[in-house]
């Protein structure tokens, strides 16, 4: 208990956690005008050091659930490991396959920066400290990239594609 | 089992060896510690004229708790490294003795067993007790708390989060029954090893203060030495609690804010590898 008496002026004083967004995020005032005119909810107030509780109980173990743990892990890696192939698959296949091995990257690669993406904004935003801005910025992100995943499929179906472009930039 | 009962008479007569060494050179010694320890250093290095003071230049954190409005700030203090000891505790400790009682740190064992003087030197975080002074006289030294925590004083960081996650992970054995003749639970020579590189790690928290990930989630994510503490108990064949301490883990804060930065591994005072135990995890809790 006396600790966290001590800590709460530290937190006051000291400019060290000085980078990343959640830094540019923290020195916008959180009753200011500033705030309220672009209608970002102000961040939630987080304990000092993130201690809940007294220093002798052990810190919460949140409830689990294997589809945001090991398997979305498990997923996140094969989605990793599968793009190795496919990255090399257009240089050497048929021409005819092009279409096909061209869907199957680009939803792979799809898939593998929403998963990045996805990791940053669970870093940088975390749901503990910006609430809504978090889930807003996932379906942002959800959005963003099912409007891309449109975009290539009308450019390999209408046009020459992905492998297409890079062979037609790569003779250029 | 024969083995078993060889190797432990042979560690018991090495005990009960080191035990009649040390107690001897004590009471050899015993007189003389006072002036052996200015010497040490002394003799470990070349022979210089005593005249010249080799004047070593350090900037160390300061904030005091009493005083919450002022500012940290950096105070430079100077050593004399031929009336100093080799390491940076010698040197911090020498400044507390004689230039400024005020200055605030932990350290119990000054060789690296307690884990208590980790700090950030010249940028790295490691235990002060096991980091050599520079001896390049031009450069200064930087000392700083460890990284991204809140700071109760001086060189002295607040870890109550840190004991509170340690303690969240259950580090202790946990079984559904124990052996029926009442005696204690085995365990082959084999599973022994599995637990080396896990059981040394002091709790220093020089890598989880020296990850990203943990300076950015602190509150929800264990952290490396932390998951290292995790992986000792998801390898020891002893335990029976596997399961639950892998179910623990099944959300996306726990274990699965790392991302491979490896400053843990990098950084491990002792030479661990917290890096590959949370691999290691992963690749257990993977389908």
């Amino acid at each position: 208990m006396s600790i966290r008496v001590i800590a709460s002026p530290v937190r006051a004083s000291l400019a060290r956690p000085c980078l990343g967004l959640r830094a540019i995020r923290s020195s916008i005032p959180t009753h200011g005008v500033a705030v309220r005119h672009l209608g970002i909810p102000p961040l939630i107030a987080q304990p000092p050091g993130g201690i809940v509780g007294t220093v002798n109980d052990a810190a919460k173990v949140p409830p689990p659930e294997k589809v945001h743990g090991s398997y979305h892990w498990t997923f996140e890696r094969l989605i990793a490991i599968g793009l190795i192939p496919l990255t090399v698959a257009p240089f050497i296949s048929d021409a005819a396959l092009a279409p096909a091995i061209d869907s199957v990257l680009v939803t792979t690669t799809l898939v593998h920066s929403y998963f990045g993406l996805q990791s940053c904004i669970i870093d940088y935003i975390p749901k503990r400290e910006f609430g809504k801005v978090h889930d807003a910025c996932m379906w942002l992100l959800l959005g963003g990239t099912i409007v891309t995943g449109y975009g290539f499929y009308k450019y390999e179906t209408e046009d020459i594609g992905l492998s297409g472009t890079i062979a037609k930039v790569w003779k250029a | 089992m024969n083995s078993c009962r060889t190797s432990l008479a042979t560690t018991s007569s090495a005990i009960a060896g080191s035990v009649r060494r040390s107690m001897m050179s004590s009471t050899l010694r015993a007189p003389m510690v006072a002036s052996l320890r200015s010497m040490a250093t002394a003799t470990s290095e070349p022979a210089r004229p005593a005249s010249t003071p080799r004047m070593k230049k350090l900037k160390i954190y300061r904030w005091n708790p009493d005083e919450p409005s002022s500012k940290p700030y950096m105070q430079d203090f100077e050593v004399d490294l031929n009336e100093c000891g080799p390491m940076m505790l010698d040197a911090i400790l020498k400044i507390k003795n004689e230039q400024d009682a005020t200055l605030t740190l932990r350290r119990s064992c000054r060789e690296g067993i307690c884990g208590s003087c980790a700090m950030n030197i010249n940028g790295t975080n490691t235990l002060a007790c096991l980091c050599r002074i520079d001896t390049d006289l031009t450069q200064t030294t930087k000392v700083y708390p460890l990284p991204h925590m809140f700071v109760v004083k001086d060189l002295v960081p607040d870890l109550t989060q840190f004991y509170k996650q340690y303690k969240s992970i259950k580090p202790y054995l946990q079984r559904a029954d124990y052996p029926a003749d009442g005696k204690e639970t085995l365990q082959s020579i084999e599973d022994r090893k599995k637990l080396d590189g896990l059981y040394e790690c002091i709790l220093c928290a020089c890598c989880s203060t020296s990850c990203p990930s943990y300076w950015w989630n602190q509150s929800e994510y264990l952290g490396p030495a932390i998951l290292l503490q995790t992986y000792r108990w998801l390898a020891d064949s002893r335990d029976h609690a596997t399961e639950e301490r892998k179910l623990a883990l099944q959300n996306s804060m726990s274990l699965y804010r790392c991302h491979t930065i490896m400053n843990c591994s990098r950084t491990c005072p002792k030479g661990l590898n917290p890096g590959l135990a949370i691999a290691k995890i992963k690749k257990s809790m993977a389908l």
